[in-house]
């Protein structure tokens, strides 16, 4: 098990600190924005287990964001689940989903897992739109609770979450669990042979990012007052979540969080140009994509040659 | 120094006083429009509301301050939209929102109007929902109008329209309904159920498909054997390819009811002319006089941006004068003088009397439909043009139908 | 009478299907490269064929041929800014190469998609038809547009048989596809020969897209779904496969047509996805696939 150094973690620490005190001086509005960037980026830490260690080819993370956003929202609004308890509700459907997920990914492989995935996602799509009368359809859920209606507190909800579930993850990938994953993802038969049970730890990844990316699609509908599936079902959400974790730095867990934080906040500040801000921000990802294969982290000299 | 540069200069200084007090007062009005840009129904939202705050600010702002306009994109996206409407509100403090013709973003929009006791005015979306929702919870939600004919009112309108044309002019008798499967589409469906047959239409079958078909050929064929008259459509995802295939497989049948793509100028160059004899309901036609404001409205709209306006430019440019006015009588920007005077509008806006339904209208604080009110007009292409053929009083061309299409045989 | 129209109509779907596919399974089957541009490709010819043969008004033969030349331009853009720069970066491993070209030409596709809906605005529009007017077949009415997309379509996918089973490039292609290091070895530029399949590749998507733009109507919008429905069929088919992709456009087609026409066109595409799970599941290698 590797340790965390602390000069490495220093900066991150200052980083974080400095978020939590944000509040004090910062409008709502950019709180706002940081709170949907944090969301996003669970999405993408949680993608990274999947894909940089265990070398799974997900498209569809919004399959296991969307179980956990409208099991939490149908929870809240047919059951009158409170909040609470509709969230553990979600969190639970969309780890049904990851195992469910899981086995496709028991056999196949590359492209053709990742067609499943993004199968997945149009038929939960597609179920979505047929049973209307329960889901909202393609018009959505409104649900009757939120967090909170004003920023701060959603703010922190959002920090708080961030926080835990990045330091979550980061231990689980670099914990033997992501050893063995990391291992079976690049030879599979040599991990077999050193006697290591690929199948069982592949469910286990699955199920983890599960229960992360549907935590926070649970709690985004909370936020946002609303479960469409614009706002967490659509393969552009998911696309976005993939090029925010192979854009912050692939195999990292917080490089997902950092190219989150960048898409939505750059995408934020290029709302001025109005219609061609998706563009640009595209533009910038490719960018960075073919020149810095190892993201925005590969940037820190100190992750060189680690 | 002469006596005469005296006076000038104090003249000056006292107009400098003045003036500073002035623009003090008038801290311009902010009126936040969230809207999708890169469709043709989003721009013309914030085309027609650009064109209403230009006119009111040249003819000196509302009670003398000028309306800025914070027009932004929300890409179509909840989250984007709710991101951008709680900014208008806490960031710029606009005194309304206004805007989005789509209903899943208006109905996520809704209860943050709601919580945040913010005016909200709906500019192009037509689900029931958007105003039944207000009618739940009036006292929670009297923030939010729909200022746009609700999805029934919609098949009211399409209905009465059949009735004066299809069947008093060309004795048809039967009909099959086609909609795109979603959410708009469903009170549409359920209003043409109930109101074709006393139009004297009567229903033989309801298709619904998906939004995303591509090859409509099964359905054209399942409808010809049934030998309907008329197809009665409830389109707006979908327009450009039933049309052209409509056309293409000359299928003998007319078509009417609700085609929102028809309604706008660029269909017939986008569907190489395919669109000939397509019947659609739509907000206004081109030179079709409604009210004295509609025409000024028009020319004006063609003359800053190049096309002629979609049917939401109609619905927000009247949005802005009815909230100038409220603003004006309430003689305040707070939300609930703001709002208890908007509900009270009775103006001539560009597509007829604007008024809001009570809140014992199951549609509470949607636009009121009738002829003394909004109820549109049914528009048809003919040889490249949009002409009016309803209200009779308005009209300025009979229908007619491309020869593949059968007619019954005049009694 | 229903079984030929059936018969018929599933046909030109299948057949435009197929060809949508076509380019896709080529590329990936000779450079290794998953191009989920692809749907913008097509858009792109479909678009430029509208905008110079409708809107401006030089008719359907110079859009047609202003399609082509766009997408031409289009596949090279992609080869040789997108693609050709992460296969040549030394930073990126070899192993993680086909992920980083999905997420790049994922992104380029949005750019596509972005660039169209500023130029034209997201809304849909058909591109003119090379001939108009229908006949009767066994007296089922069919536009003859859709019986000329489905000649075209089968010439084009025979030049295409017979330019990688009968000319000397095709030969070079088909090593290239499976083994491009004894290629080189032999002295042949694996430059030339993956410009040379880009080449063909744009051609084919020009051709795809113009026709596809004809029938079912073009616009922004549709690159998601047509860049879904090549990668669904390719891979069901097996990847890499001309004559699987063939097949699984045929299966496709025809399941989605007779689910519309015998349970509800609402449920069109339900029951391909299905299938798609099912064979991927029984046969991960896709219908005709090698591993």
């Amino acid at each position: 098990m590797r340790t965390i150094s602390l000069r490495r973690a220093l900066p991150l620490i200052i980083v974080l600190v400095f978020l939590a005190v944000l509040p004090l001086g910062a409008n709502g509005y950019i709180l706002g924005v940081l709170t949907t960037a944090f969301y996003f980026a669970v999405f993408a830490m949680s993608w990274d287990l999947l894909f940089g260690y265990a070398g799974e080819v997900n498209f569809g993370p919004t399959f296991l964001i969307g179980l956990g956003a409208y099991g939490a929202g149908m929870a809240n609004a047919l059951l009158h689940a409170p909040v609470p308890l509709a969230i553990l509700i979600g969190a639970i459907v969309a780890v049904a989903g990851g195992v469910a997920l899981a086995i496709p990914a028991l056999r196949l492989s590359g492209p053709y897992l990742g067609l499943i995935t993004l199968v997945a996602v149009l038929l939960l799509q597609q179920a979505i739109v047929i049973f209307a009368g329960v889901t909202g359809g393609e018009i959505g859920l409104s649900v009757p609770d939120v967090l909170s209606i004003d920023s701060g507190p959603n703010y922190e909800y959002a920090l708080a979450f961030m926080i835990i579930s990045g330091l979550v993850l980061s231990i689980i990938a670099r914990s033997s669990l992501g050893m063995i994953l990391q291992a079976a993802g690049q030879d599979k038969i040599a991990a077999a042979a050193l006697g290591f049970n690929a199948t069982r730890h592949k469910i286990m990844a699955f199920a983890i990012s599960a229960l992360f990316s549907g935590l926070a699609g649970a709690l985004l509908v909370f936020y946002l007052g609303t479960a469409s599936v614009s706002a967490v079902v659509d393969v552009s959400i998911g696309v976005r979540v993939i090029i925010a974790a192979v854009l912050g730095g692939r195999r990292t867990i917080i490089g997902g969080a950092i190219g989150a934080i960048f898409l939505i906040v750059a995408g934020e500040l290029l709302r001025p140009i109005g219609q061609l801000s998706t563009f640009v921000v595209a533009l910038i990802a490719l960018i960075v994509i073919v020149i810095l294969p190892d993201g925005l982290l590969g940037l820190l000299p100190s992750r060189r040659g680690a | 120094m002469s006596r005469k540069l005296c006076t000038v200069l104090l003249a000056g200084a006292a107009s400098l006083v003045v003036a500073t007090a002035v623009a003090q007062a008038a801290k311009p009005l902010v009126i936040g429009i969230t809207t999708e840009l890169g469709t043709i129904p989003g721009k013309a939202i914030a085309n027609g509301a650009t064109l209403a705050a230009d006119q009111i600010n040249a003819s000196g702002g509302v009670d003398g301050r000028q309306i800025k306009l914070i027009i932004e994109d929300d890409h179509l996206s909840t989250t984007d939209a709710i991101r951008s409407f709680q900014r208008m509100v806490k960031q710029d403090h606009a005194v309304a929102v206004v805007g989005t013709f789509v209903s899943e973003v208006a109905l996520a929009l809704e209860p943050w109007a709601a919580r945040l006791h913010e005016p909200y005015m709906i500019t192009g979306a037509a689900a029931n929902e958007l105003s039944e929702y207000v009618h739940a919870d009036y006292k929670a939600r009297q923030y939010i109008f729909h200022a746009y004919l609700p999805a029934a009112d919609l098949a009211r309108a399409v209905c009465d329209a059949s009735k004066q044309t299809l069947v008093d002019q060309f004795h048809m008798t039967t009909a099959v309904v086609m909609s795109e499967d979603a959410a708009w589409t469903k009170p549409l469906d359920a209003g043409y159920d109930k109101c074709l047959p006393t139009a004297g239409l009567k229903v033989l079958d309801n298709i619904r498909f998906a939004p995303n078909t591509t090859d409509f050929t099964p359905i054209y064929q399942k409808i010809e054997a049934l030998h309907p008259n008329v197809i009665i459509d409830g389109w707006a995802h979908v327009g450009v390819q039933p049309t052209v295939q409509w056309a293409e497989q000359k299928v003998p049948i007319a078509m009417a009811g609700i085609n929102a793509q028809a309604g706008s100028s660029v269909f017939w160059k986008a569907t190489n002319g395919a669109t000939e004899g397509v019947i659609t309901g739509n907000t206004s036609a081109p030179g079709v006089a409604i009210t004295p404001k509609t025409l000024p409205f028009t020319d004006a709209y063609q003359k800053k941006f190049g096309i002629s306006p979609a049917y939401s430019a109609y619905s927000t440019y009247d949005a802005i004068y009815a909230l100038k006015d409220a603003i004006e009588r309430a003689k305040s920007t707070k939300p609930l003088p703001v709002v208890d005077q908007l509900a009270k509008t009775d103006m001539v806006g560009t597509q007829g009397q604007i008024a809001f339904e009570g809140p014992s209208d199951k549609f509470t604080h949607a636009l009121k439909y009738g002829p003394k009110y909004v109820t549109g007009v049914a528009v048809q292409w003919q040889k490249g043009e949009q002409k009016c053929i309803w209200p009779l009083n308005l009209a300025n061309a009979k229908p007619a139908f491309p020869s593949f299409v059968k007619l019954p045989a005049k009694s | 009478m229903l079984a030929l129209q059936i018969l018929i109509d599933g046909f030109a779907i299948s057949t435009l299907y197929a060809l949508g596919a076509l380019g896709f399974t080529l590329i990936f089957g000779v450079s290794g490269v998953l191009n989920l541009a692809h749907g913008g490709l097509l858009v792109v010819a479909a678009m430029i064929a509208w905008y110079v043969g409708t809107s401006l008004g030089y008719g359907a033969d110079w859009g047609a041929l202003a399609g082509l030349g766009a997408a031409i331009g289009a596949a090279l853009l992609t080869y040789g800014g997108v693609v050709r720069p992460i296969e040549r970066s030394r930073a990126i491993p070899p192993r993680e190469r086909e992920l980083f070209v999905l997420t790049a030409t994922l992104l380029w596709g949005v750019m596509i998609q972005e660039a169209l809906a500023y130029a034209f605005t997201d809304s849909p529009v058909t591109v003119q038809p090379l001939i108009g007017g229908t006949i009767g077949i066994l007296g089922v009415r069919t536009p003859i547009n859709e019986l000329l997309i489905a000649i075209i379509a089968w010439a084009v996918m025979g030049c295409l048989w017979l330019l990688v089973n009968r000319t000397k490039i095709g030969k070079r292609l088909l090593a290239a596809s499976i083994n491009p290091r004894a290629l080189t070895l032999l002295g042949f530029e694996l430059g030339t020969i993956y410009l040379t399949v880009w080449l063909i590749y744009g051609v084919l998507a020009g051709i795809a897209g113009v026709l596809l733009g004809s029938f079912l109507g073009t616009g922004s919008d549709y690159i998601p779904d047509l860049t879904g429905s090549a990668f669904t069929i390719v891979v069901l088919g097996g990847l890499g496969s001309v004559s699987g992709t063939l097949m699984a456009a045929y299966v496709v087609g025809y399941i989605e047509t007779l689910t519309a026409y015998l349970i509800s066109p609402s449920l069109r595409d339900v029951p391909a996805l299905f299938l798609l799970i099912i064979v991927l599941y029984v046969r991960p290698q896709g219908l005709l696939g090698r591993r």
